[in-house]
C-alpha cells in the first residue's frame, strides 16, 4: 500500500497540456484573476488605450463624413452599391459567432476547456456585433430614418416588408445582440459580486455592488441561475446558427451570379465560426501574456481553438470547392464566368489573399508543433482574419462588379473614408476590449472554481485507479 | 427575525450542518458560496426549478406574437404583392417568428431570474451586515438561518457544534 503512486498519472496520453495548471486555492485564484481589475493603472495599458483612442477619433471623423456629406464619400457606384460597408458588416458579425459558440454550444457539449475563455469570447462577440450593427444603419443613405424598419403603426400607414431578407436581418441582428448581452451579463453577476467583495476602495465597492444587483451567492439563487444559464445556452445555440444563415439570405435569395446559391447558409455559418475563432486567438494570445492568465488559459486551450479553426477552415474550403463545382455543373455561363472572374479578373489579388488566408495558411495547424507555438498561431490567426475579410469582399463587391449585362460592368475602388470606416472600427473594437479587460473580470472566476473541484474529483479517481492498478500488478 | 451566520471550511460539513438544522425544524435556511455547491438543493430540500416553464411561456409568446405581427401587417392590413406570392406566405415568416421566440424566451429567463426569482436589485440584506461575509463570494462557504429573536443564540451554538468557524448573529429590527 505504501508504494501507491504519489504523483498523478497522466489522465490521457493524447492530452499534452492541462486545462488548469496546478490546483490553486480559491483565494489565490480570485486574487490572480482580479489583479487586472483591482491593481493600479498600468502605463502600457494606458498607452495602448490612448493609441486606440486616436483610432476611435479617426473613425468618428469618417462617420461624420458619411453622415453629413452622404454615402457618396465612399467609392460605391452602380452596379457596386454594396462594397466595403456591407463587407465590414458581414465580417464583424461573423467574428461575433465564436463567442456564442464557445459559451453556448461548448457548454451543452460539456467541454471543460471552454470555462476559462467563455467570458472573453462573449465580450468579443458583443463588441463585434456592436461594430457590425453600425454599418447597415450608416449605409441607409438617410440613417436618421432607420426606425422605419421597426413595425409600428405610423402615420405613413405602411409596414416593413416581411417577405424581404433585410427586415429579417434587423430582427436577427438585434435579437443576437440582446441575447448575447443577457447571456454575458448573467454569467458576470457572480463575478461582479466577487469584485465588490475583493475591492479595497469604497467607490469600487459601490459600483460593483450596483452592477451585481446584491448577489449573495445564495444556494437558492444558484439553483435557478444554473438552470437559467443552461437554458440561455440552449436558446443561443440555434440562434447563433440562424443569424449568419439570415445574413447569407441577403445574398442567396437574390439572382446575382456568385450570390444565388443554396450552399450559402451552412458555408456562411462555418466561415463565421472560423473567423471568430481566429479573432479570439488574435486577442487571447497577447492578453493572456500581458495579464498573466497562462495558468487558466493554457496551451491546451490554444490547441483546441486551433483545432476548431482548422476544422471550420476545411468546411469553408469545401464550400469554395462546391461553389466551383456547381458553377461548372449548372451549365450557366454567367455563373461560371462569375467564378473565373474571381481568379483572373480585376480583383485577382483579393481572391489570392482569400485562398491564402482561409485555405493555405490554416493547413499548418495540422502539425501539433505549430498549434503549440504561440507566435505561429498568432500569425495564422491574423492571416485568417485577413482572408475572411477578403472572402466577404470577393463575394459582395466582385460579384456585383460583373453582373449579367456587360454594359453595366464597373470596377470599384475604395476612398480614404472606406478605409477609415474599416480601420476605425477595428480601433474602436480594440478600445472597447481594452476597457473590458481593465474593468470587468475577464476570466469567469466562479466557473473556474467549480471547474477546479471537478478536476480534483477526477484527480482522486485517477489516483485511486492507479493505486488499484498497482495492487493488481503486484 | 434574526439572522445567524456561520462559515464552514468544507462542503461536506456545510451540507451536513444544513441537513442537521433542517432536521431540527429550521426551514428558512440558505447556503452562500462563490460557486454552486453540488448537493445544496438536496440538503436544503429545494424543489425543482420552475425556470424552464417561464422560458417556455416566454418563447411561445414571442413566436406567436412574431407570426401574428407579420400576418397582420403584410398579410392582412396592407397586403403586399411580391412576385405574385400570396400575401400570407408562411415560409417567408419563419425567420422573424423564430427570432422573436428566442428573444422573448431569453428576456423571460433574464428578467424572470433577476426580478422574480432573485428579488433583485437588493443591495441591502442582513447577511451583508457581517464584514467577514465578504468571503462568501471569494472562498468562503456560509450557512445562514433566519430564526426568531429568542432562538438565535441556540442556533448559533448549534452551528458551532456542527463545525462552523466565525459564527455571528445579525439581530433583526426591534432587537434590544
Amino acid at each position: 500500500m505504501s508504494t501507491a503512486p504519489e504523483t498523478l498519472p497522466a489522465a490521457d496520453p493524447l492530452e499534452t497540456a492541462p486545462v488548469l495548471v496546478g490546483r490553486p486555492g480559491d483565494r489565490a485564484l480570485t486574487e490572480g484573476l482580479l489583479r487586472p481589475v483591482l491593481e493600479p493603472v498600468r502605463k502600457g495599458w494606458l498607452a495602448l488605450l490612448g493609441l486606440l483612442g486616436l483610432g476611435v477619433v479617426f473613425w468618428l471623423i469618417c462617420l461624420y463624413q458619411v453622415l453629413f456629406k452622404g454615402i457618396g464619400v465612399w467609392g460605391n457606384n452602380i452596379p457596386v452599391a454594396w462594397a466595403y460597408d456591407i463587407t465590414n458588416f458581414v465580417w464583424w458579425i461573423g467574428i461575433g459567432h465564436a463567442g456564442t459558440l464557445i459559451s453556448a454550444i461548448l457548454l451543452l457539449f460539456q467541454q471543460k476547456w471552454r470555462t476559462s475563455i467563455n467570458r472573453f469570447a462573449e465580450a468579443m462577440t458583443l463588441f463585434a456585433v456592436a461594430m457590425a450593427g453600425m454599418y447597415p444603419i450608416i449605409h441607409l443613405g438617410r440613417p436618421w430614418l432607420f426606425w422605419w424598419l421597426i413595425p409600428y403603426p405610423s402615420v405613413n400607414r405602411i409596414w416593413p416588408n416581411f417577405k424581404s431578407a433585410l427586415p429579417w436581418d434587423v430582427f436577427a441582428i438585434s435579437t443576437y445582440a440582446t441575447v448575447s448581452l443577457l447571456f454575458w451579463y448573467l454569467g458576470l453577476i457572480p463575478d461582479l459580486a466577487t469584485a465588490r467583495d475583493a475591492a479595497q476602495t469604497r467607490a469600487r465597492r459601490i459600483v460593483y455592488g450596483i452592477l451585481s444587483f446584491g448577489w449573495r451567492g445564495s444556494a437558492r439563487h444558484w439553483q435557478h441561475w444554473r438552470v437559467g444559464y443552461l437554458l440561455l445556452a440552449g436558446l443561443s445555440t440555434p440562434l447563433v446558427l440562424s443569424v449568419h444563415t439570415i445574413v447569407s439570405f441577403d445574398f442567396a435569395i437574390s439572382q446575382l451570379p456568385g450570390w444565388h446559391t443554396t450552399i450559402f447558409p451552412p458555408y456562411f455559418v462555418a466561415g463565421a465560426i472560423f473567423s471568430g475563432f481566429a479573432m479570439v486567438l488574435t486577442l487571447m494570445i497577447p492578453a493572456r501574456k500581458a495579464f498573466h492568465f497562462e495558468h487558466v488559459v493554457t496551451l491546451r486551450h490554444l490547441d483546441n481553438m486551433a483545432k476548431v479553426t482548422l476544422a471550420t477552415g476545411l468546411m469553408v474550403a469545401y464550400g469554395y470547392a462546391m461553389e466551383w463545382f456547381i458553377a461548372w455543373y449548372s451549365g450557366s455561363r454567367t455563373e461560371l464566368f462569375a467564378f473565373t472572374n474571381r481568379v483572373v479578373g480585376h480583383y485577382q489579388m483579393v481572391y489570392a489573399l482569400q485562398i491564402f488566408g482561409n485555405v493555405v495558411a490554416p493547413q499548418l495547424l495540422w502539425f501539433p508543433r505549430v498549434r503549440r507555438n504561440v507566435g505561429a498561431l498568432f500569425l495564422i490567426a491574423v492571416a485568417v482574419n485577413f482572408g475572411m475579410w477578403a472572402e466577404r469582399f470577393v463575394i459582395i463587391a466582385v460579384s456585383l462588379s460583373r453582373d449579367f449585362l456587360p454594359s453595366s460592368w464597373a470596377n470599384y475602388s475604395p476612398t480614404w473614408v472606406d478605409w477609415g470606416t474599416l480601420f476605425g472600427s477595428i480601433c474602436t473594437f480594440g478600445f472597447l476590449f481594452m476597457l473590458f479587460l481593465r474593468f470587468l473580470p475577464a476570466i469567469p472566476m466562479s466557473e473556474v472554481k467549480e471547474l477546479r473541484r471537478e478536476l480534483e474529483h477526477e484527480d482522486r479517481h485517477a489516483l485511486g485507479a492507479a493505486a488499484h492498478a498497482g495492487e493488481v500488478g503486484r | 427575525m434574526s439572522f445567524v451566520l456561520g462559515e464552514f471550511g468544507e462542503e461536506r460539513t456545510l451540507l451536513a450542518a444544513a441537513r442537521a438544522l433542517r432536521e431540527r425544524g429550521h426551514r428558512a435556511l440558505d447556503l452562500h458560496s462563490p460557486y454552486p455547491v453540488a448537493g445544496a438543493e438536496e440538503a436544503l430540500g429545494l424543489r425543482r426549478s420552475t425556470v424552464p416553464l417561464v422560458t417556455l411561456i416566454g418563447g411561445v409568446t414571442g413566436a406567436v406574437c412574431g407570426y401574428l405581427l407579420q400576418w397582420y401587417t403584410v398579410g392582412f392590413d396592407w397586403p403586399l404583392n411580391v412576385g405574385n406570392r400570396p400575401p400570407h406566405s408562411p415560409p417567408a415568416f419563419v425567420p422573424v417568428t423564430f427570432e422573436l421566440g428566442v428573444l422573448f424566451g431569453a428576456l423571460a429567463i433574464f428578467l424572470g431570474l433577476l426580478f422574480g426569482y432573485f428579488g433583485f436589485p437588493r443591495v441591502h440584506h442582513p447577511v451583508f451586515e457581517v464584514e467577514a461575509f465578504r468571503s462568501a463570494s471569494i472562498d468562503g462557504l456560509w450557512l445562514s438561518a433566519e430564526v426568531a429573536q429568542g432562538e438565535a443564540e441556540g442556533v448559533a451554538a448549534a452551528l458551532r457544534d456542527l463545525g462552523a468557524a466565525r459564527v455571528s448573529v445579525v439581530p433583526g429590527e426591534g432587537a434590544p
